[in-house]
């Protein structure tokens, strides 16, 4: 069906999908890198002024900025890791064979279908450092209770908590279906040569599973590197910026403080850091084949 | 087929007896189940049942700890009351509206797009695709300052459009789709074209009423990207009158007090939409969110 002569019938079965990716998603990229080297001017209703890397420097230079990266830093090399081992684990445990672990599973899965809004006012009532349904069973149990969001030392690691309660379950998704796939001759063979379910894991499933569970720890840090919405209800970045990841902080500047050059300067770090991750992923997958 | 067998293998060799280490082992495996069942159930067993309690015995029950926690024993619809009384229902019947707009249209402007790519060749076709693909890998987030002053801009903020619109392209849909209609047998395309078919009449009345997985997988994507959104509607529709479900669950959190049980009454609301459309299509959500990353 190679059409030989020119037709326009390609174009228009494309051209809505087109346009729209153009303007709502194209340009604003390229929009964002160039805000970033402008300035606004001090006239109202003047142009903005071409400051080159003046932003970048101004950015570079300030200590919460830095201090945003560093808890991004922590929180990814924490939270990515831990999700992806974590959700494999809830993979090959809801694929055991046993009575009922179909009921077990859809329960697993529950938590995909809760928005991470819902999730994150839920778990916030819960973790309430006075009236909170954790400290109340910590209380009971004889367990010291926790101050959670309302110290420094721990609001990080509870939004950690918070978020992963819908992130396990969610990447354990993608792990189910690809353990289901794994053709039973590998296995049987592996077993009749004496494996134990150690070497079972380590040697055949996790060798199997690499280019997925590659993906899924990419997708999972560019997911979250972009996190906004518990921040937002829980702590909007405190207490004393230690939950302040760079996207709230890139929020709290543009669209509190108005300052969208330094807003759209961060937003063109992170956007460069993605580009790096996802660069780091290809070389990883072409090494194997 | 499956690797489930791998269990099975392992503890059927001896058949017929009872083995008390495998008792215990299988014992083992259904207390991991039960308590990691427990650890997901734990939010969602509170949330309905504070949901249908008063006020102060929410705080009550939560500390100290009291199995009443889980148990709604003194049932009321207080909070269902108040939060219908703020208008949720309109927020519930707004967003689902919205969300069925962005399926319908969306749905269509993403398939025709995969069908272009599937169907035909031409010049340009190379360069397209690597654009979808592209825009697939920028998280919408990172673009938003100039998405935001773009609406702001043609005086879009606090209109229903501002709330569409921007969701009707999804490169990921794109994508999937085209990769579902190469599997498309060609006679049956061919046949039709042979009848003096359009091409249009071809997507609509030929691909399209076989497509029944990939129209499902991509109506609950869309849909789940409207009902979840937060952040966007936040930016641009904030007014009362436009108020989607995820927004007006935080209207229980107010200054000096918040509501739990009007912020939990809520917040379930907003889930059981989602749960309900998830569970019969379990399946068709899982292989269109996995089919995609294999390619």
């Amino acid at each position: 069906m190679k059409t030989q002569k020119f037709s326009p019938t390609p174009y228009l079965f494309l051209a809505p999908a087109i346009i729209l990716l153009f303007i709502f998603n194209l340009f604003p990229a390229v929009a964002t890198f160039q805000q970033s080297l402008f300035a606004e001017s001090a006239r109202r209703g003047a142009d903005p002024i071409f400051v080159r890397f003046e932003n970048f420097m101004r950015i570079f230079q300030d200590p919460v900025f830095w201090k945003s990266a560093k808890v991004t830093l922590l929180f990814s090399l924490i939270t990515n890791p831990m999700q992806t081992v974590l959700a494999l684990g809830l993979a090959l445990i809801a694929t055991q064979k046993v009575k009922g672990i179909g009921i077990f599973r859809s329960i697993y899965l529950l938590p995909v279908a809760v928005s991470i809004n819902v999730a994150v006012v839920v778990w916030g009532l819960m973790v309430d450092t006075n009236a909170g349904l954790i400290n109340g069973m910590l209380n009971q149990i004889g367990l010291p209770e926790q101050a959670f969001l309302t110290s420094p030392d721990q609001a990080l690691y509870t939004i950690i908590m918070i978020i992963s309660w819908k992130g396990i379950p969610y990447w354990a998704l993608f792990f189910i279906a690809a353990v289901q796939g794994i053709p039973v001759s590998a296995i049987e063979a592996a077993l009749i040569d004496g494996a134990n379910k150690w070497q079972l894991l380590t040697r055949i499933i996790i060798p199997i599973l690499r280019p997925i569970i590659l993906f899924v720890l990419v997708a999972d840090t560019i997911i979250n590197f972009t996190l906004f919405v518990p921040i937002q209800l829980l702590t909007q970045g405190g207490p004393q910026l230690s939950s302040n990841l760079v996207m709230y902080e890139t929020y709290r500047r543009g669209f509190i403080y108005g300052d969208l050059g330094s807003s759209s300067v961060m937003l063109t770090i992170m956007f460069i850091v993605i580009l790096i991750v996802i660069g780091i992923q290809n070389l990883l997958l072409r090494e194997r084949n | 087929m499956t690797s489930n067998e791998l269990f099975k293998i392992n503890t059927s060799n001896k058949k017929g007896r009872i083995n008390p280490k495998k008792l215990l082992y299988s014992g083992a495996k259904y207390i991991v189940l039960v308590l990691i069942a427990i650890l997901v159930l734990l939010p969602l067993l509170w949330g309905i049942a504070a949901s249908f309690t008063p006020l102060e015995k929410t705080y009550e029950y939560a500390y100290p700890f009291s199995w009443k926690a889980f148990i709604p024993v003194d049932f009321t619809l207080d909070a269902y009351e108040a939060i219908f009384e703020r208008g949720f229902g309109n927020s519930l019947l707004n967003t689902f509206l919205l969300g069925i707009i962005t399926v319908v249209i969306g749905g269509l402007i993403c398939t025709s797009a995969g069908f272009a790519f599937s169907r035909f060749d031409f010049p340009g076709k190379k360069l397209l695709f690597f654009i979808v693909l592209l825009t697939f890998t920028i998280p919408g987030d990172l673009t938003v300052i100039p998405r935001f002053i773009m609406i702001k801009d043609w005086g879009w903020i606090n209109t229903w459009q501002a709330l569409v619109v921007p969701l009707l392209a999804n490169s990921f849909i794109i994508f999937m789709s085209s990769q579902f209609f190469k599997e498309f047998p060609q006679e049956l395309v061919d046949a039709a074209r042979v009848d003096g078919a359009s091409w249009l009449r071809v997507y609509f009345s030929v691909v399209l009423p076989v497509s029944k997985p990939l129209l499902i997988s991509l109506g609950l994507i869309l849909f789940l990207s409207q009902w979840d959104s937060y952040f966007w509607p936040l930016l641009v529709a904030p007014d009362q009158q436009f108020r989607v479900v995820q927004l007006a669950i935080t209207e229980s959190v107010q200054e000096y007090q918040t509501f739990w049980n009007e912020l939990l009454a809520g917040s379930m609301l907003a889930a059981i939409i989602p749960i309900l459309l998830l569970i019969p299509f379990q399946k068709y959500f899982i292989n269109a969110v996995v089919g995609g990353v294999k390619e």
